[in-house]
């Protein structure tokens, strides 16, 4: 089977599962207009059920926590049973073999009865049994990923208000910060030596960034460096729309001066590797290695205003 | 003679406009109240004043030290102690053998309850009383009268247990925090003693209008008795808004200086950062809120009604509320959005800990909770088809909305940061997974939400036109239109929501607008169409009252239940963003339970806080139901008027 096509991906699984039921309603309505067979609403209940725990479990790769995947097979059935008892025909049709098999009027619901209070039981408790059994597993952690940052942070001795510093280092030709500078130059040569200020800054950057690191974000910055999987967490990947573009660039400064050492107690401290980097590079370093990742991904740093 | 009569009428009409005229501008009060410029106005005055003694005493003039306001930064004279520093003390925090803030936790929120309940109330008893005033047809106009005197009825009990709640609170405030309590009091006595004065304007009014409602029957009396009605939910409207500012203050404190010393201006601490954000969200939170609880009574007195006609009217009257409580759900997430972005404004680091850190698994519950509440509202509607005859044409559209609703619930709820353990997170490669962890970003949602709220308006137009066939002789252009108008809605919606993959994050902020002007769109345009195309319609039956499915009245349980545990959880993330700050960034909780508790301790206690108040909220509506009024139905006719339901003939 094809997998998901980069950039595609939200989309094309929307597709997806709008083409499975598709086929399924026309496949259900050929089977019943053309051929005179209609499937009884249960089983068109538990097919869709089906159909849907096949799919985020087999279809999406890499495999969903199973977290997700009960949420999601929850709204299923809540989605199921919303539309067969949404008329009064629907829901008495949906019924029909449920109370037949309850009262056992035919020796097959008989017997059906009979194996389900066996076999309900019994799956109830290996689950219960399982639940139970002691897990040598990690446990959770339910890390939080952007903790709230300080208002304000001491890097070198000198103290950035998160929210109104700026970088030095993002400058147009006047040598003033500029939100747009990067727009303009997101195509240039940074190794272009009679490119300007900006692109020199985005350059010296890179220098840092592959010196420093690459070894863990990865030379396409995309989290799977040589290292990445010795750690977990596994380093952040920068091309996510989920993480650089998502934080303002005061913000990741103060990450990258601070390090996993300098989380808050909510973004588990002990579960990063990240180094503290003022103890490394200087505090315009940092600033250029910030510019470099924004750069190289393209993303613009988050604004409030404008 | 022809004269004296017409003179007669014209002071007639002037003394009507007059009294619409004070009416509109009581109800108008509030706005005024929270206009801004009314505090500079009250700040310049009080340092004329102090240039003024300057200027008159010179040199004589005892020394006053300056101070400068935290939030506004204009200069103040001080006028109060410093915020008090408490230590982990028995005087600072006296206590019992148990957690002081569980149990200060416990009486807010049952007062709050309760409190937003018989403040919702008489908004729409009002709106109700007078639809029944203007309506013509006399059995019609006796109904909505009748409904409007159940729902009072029900809110004057829930009105007492408001008042001994409000007293459970404030003595545990201060028999728990004294220090808190005293430092609060030292800057809002003067608006405590307002709050108490309109508290028993509002005990009057209220009295009088509940008392007086035969008395009041008739003639110019019963306008009389209407405008009672606006004086009530004014006075109450301003006393809410005057304990927000106390609320509010804790979160967004002004009026004081870095040390918490008062500046002498009590306007300032009232009119705090985000005091008429929550003031907005707080007053339509109460209208759904109540719309939900009376929706609530009346499926419970459906479902132990003993005859046709009591079912009839008890199904009208939970559609009628549910009515209300989802035209107000609409416009509440828009102001929810309102609040965030001044929270964001205010304080970063506030925006993050709510949305992106130490709370944002809250916030997916509260995502599953909206869901649920647009999905039952659907739920409902898809029940209420039953019964109109000539709904089938339209059942079968029911399972291609479910679809569209639940996919897009999936999208709503699909977590950024997933909980898995750390095996699935080495499997998965990272915390965001590449494929369904885009859904989990502001553009995927915004796109889910405003899909989910358009279909809500689509299911209740086709609710609408389920037992007509159009007879105007546009029908069919009606049709397209409106084909055309949910079709471009859901296009510009999905493809906003996509392409705001592609932008920066202040640019996609502002893809909003669009979308929701598409969402509004419909709702407006639609409805308007609509409407316009069922006026001499052909009716397919009756609607007849009475003749839905149990599970209908389950949904207004469920819709009900809901709006309570929300309420809870919102009021915890809200209350709980202070972190370690009584008043934040001013006084520090010094109190052993100075932390955030874990998800699962907060879940319980909301659970608790829901279920004691579910509980003696039953109390409440078995003494509404002793010697309720005998409901005058007659079978066939029992319909609310056009804009809210289909026609009944």
């Amino acid at each position: 089977m094809p997998g998901f096509i980069e950039g595609m991906m939200p989309v094309q699984l929307l597709a997806e599962i709008l083409l499975i039921i598709v086929i399924f309603v026309l496949g259900a309505m050929i089977l019943d207009k053309k051929m005179g067979i209609r499937i009884p609403m249960l089983l068109q209940a538990a097919l869709v059920f089906i159909a849907g725990w096949w799919y985020y479990k087999f279809r999406i790769e890499p495999p969903l926590p199973f977290s997700v995947r009960a949420i999601y097979q929850v709204m299923i059935a809540i989605g199921i049973f919303m539309w067969v008892s949404s008329a009064e025909k629907g829901w008495t049709e949906f019924k029909r073999p449920i109370l037949a098999v309850l009262d056992a009027k035919t020796p097959l619901t008989w017997w059906v009865r009979a194996v389900l209070l066996v076999v309900l039981p019994l799956s109830a408790s290996g689950m219960a049994y399982k639940n139970l059994l002691p897990s040598l597993g990690e446990p959770i952690e339910l890390r939080t990923v952007h903790p709230a940052p300080p208002a304000a942070v001491t890097v070198h001795g000198k103290k950035f208000p998160l929210q109104t510093s700026e970088s030095p280092v993002r400058v147009d030709e006047s040598g003033e910060y500029s939100n747009h500078i990067q727009d303009a130059h997101v195509m240039d040569n940074p190794f272009d030596p009679d490119s300007i200020q900006y692109m020199q800054n985005v350059k010296e950057g890179g220098d840092i960034f592959f010196q420093n690191c690459h070894f863990c974000h990865g030379d396409n910055l995309n989290g799977r460096g040589l290292y990445a999987y010795a750690f977990n967490p596994i380093p952040a990947n920068f091309t996510d729309p989920g993480t650089l573009a998502q934080l303002q660039e005061t913000f990741v400064f103060w990450r990258v001066a601070k390090g996993g050492p300098g989380l808050p107690r909510e973004g588990f401290p002990w579960a990063s590797a990240m180094p503290p980097w003022e103890q490394h590079l200087t505090t315009e370093e940092i600033w250029k290695v910030i510019l470099f990742e924004y750069w190289h991904t393209k993303y613009p740093p988050r604004t409030w205003d404008e | 003679m022809k004269r004296l009569f017409e003179g007669r009428m014209r002071n007639k009409q002037l003394l009507s406009w007059l009294a619409v005229g004070v009416l509109v501008g009581a109800l108008l009060l509030p706005l005024v109240i929270s206009i801004p410029l009314l505090a500079e106005e009250f700040e310049d005055a009080a340092l004329e004043q102090a240039a003024f003694a300057e200027e008159t005493l010179g040199e004589d003039v005892p020394a006053q030290e300056i101070g400068y306001d935290v939030h506004y930064g204009d200069e103040g004279i001080v006028q109060g102690p410093p915020a008090p520093v408490t230590s982990d003390n028995e005087n600072d925090y006296p206590r019992y053998n148990f957690e002081s803030r569980v149990i200060i936790w416990v009486a807010n929120q049952q007062h709050l309850y309760y409190g937003s309940f018989v403040l919702a109330v008489p908004i729409f008893v009002m709106i109700i009383e007078f639809i029944g005033m203007v309506t013509k047809d006399r059995a019609m106009a006796q109904k909505y009268d009748t409904l409007a005197y159940d729902f009072i009825k029900i809110s004057i009990t829930a009105y007492s247990i408001t008042a001994i709640l409000g007293g459970v609170l404030v003595f545990t405030f201060m028999i728990l925090y004294p220090a808190f309590w005293t430092y609060m009091t030292k800057i809002f006595h003067p608006a405590m003693h307002i709050y108490v004065l309109l508290f028993l304007a509002e005990s009057g009014t209220l009295y009088i209008y509940y008392y007086g409602w035969d008395a009041m029957r008739e003639g110019l009396l019963k306008w009389v008795h209407l405008s009672m009605a606006v004086f009530l939910n004014v006075f109450g409207t301003v006393l809410m808004m005057l304990a927000n500012s106390w609320a509010t203050f804790m979160m967004s404190p002004a009026g004081v200086d870095a040390e918490g010393q008062y500046l002498g201006n009590i306007w300032l601490a009232v009119h705090n950062h985000l005091w008429n954000p929550v003031n907005i969200h707080r007053i339509l939170g109460n209208m759904v809120f109540g719309g939900g609880i009376v929706a609530a009574y009346a499926a419970y007195r459906f479902l132990s009604a003993k005859n046709d006609e009591e079912r009839a009217h008890y199904d009208w009257m939970g559609y009628v509320a549910m009515f209300i409580a989802v035209a107000f759900l609409i416009p509440l997430p828009f102001a929810g959005y309102y609040l965030m972005r001044e929270v964001y404004a205010y304080r970063q680091q506030m925006g993050i800990t709510l949305m992106g850190g130490l709370l944002a698994w809250l916030f997916i519950i509260q995502a599953v909770l909206i869901g649920a509440l647009f999905l039952t509202t659907n739920y409902y509607l898809w029940q209420g088809m039953e019964r109109m005859r000539g709904a089938e044409r339209y059942q079968k559209y029911i399972k291609y909305m479910t679809f569209v609703l639940i996919v897009c619930f999936l999208v709503w709820l699909t977590p950024h940061t997933m909980v898995m353990t750390p095996t699935e997170l080495k499997e998965m490669g990272g915390q965001q997974h590449p494929v369904v962890g885009n859904y989990g970003v502001m553009s995927a949602k915004n796109g889910a939400v405003n899909i989910i709220i358009t279909t809500t308006v689509l299911s209740f137009l086709l609710y609408q036109r389920c037992n007509k066939i159009p007879t105007v002789p546009w029908a069919r252009y009606g049709n397209i239109a409106l084909w055309a108008l949910f079709s471009v809605a859901f296009v510009n919606i999905i493809w906003l929501a996509i392409y705001g993959y592609y932008i920066p994050a202040n640019v996609r902020v502002g893809l909003s607008v669009p979308q929701v002007v598409s969402t509004l769109s419909c709702l407006f345009i639609g409805m308007t169409i609509n409407l316009f195309m069922m006026r001499g319609a052909k009716p397919t039956g009756p609607v007849e009252w009475g003749k839905i499915s149990v599970r209908s009245q389950y949904a207004l349980f469920m819709l009900a239940t809901s709006f309570t545990w929300m309420m809870g959880l919102m009021g915890y993330i809200r209350s709980s963003v202070r972190l370690h700050w009584h008043v934040n960034e001013i006084m520090r909780d010094n109190s052993p339970w100075a932390f955030t508790h874990t998800i699962g301790f907060a879940a319980n206690m909301i659970s608790f806080n829901v279920l004691f108040f579910w509980v003696t909220l039953l109390f409440v509506f078995w003494l509404g139901s002793l010697g309720t009024k005998k409901a005058v139905v007659e079978k066939g006719r029992a319909a609310p008027v056009a804009a809210l339901a289909p026609s009944t003939n």
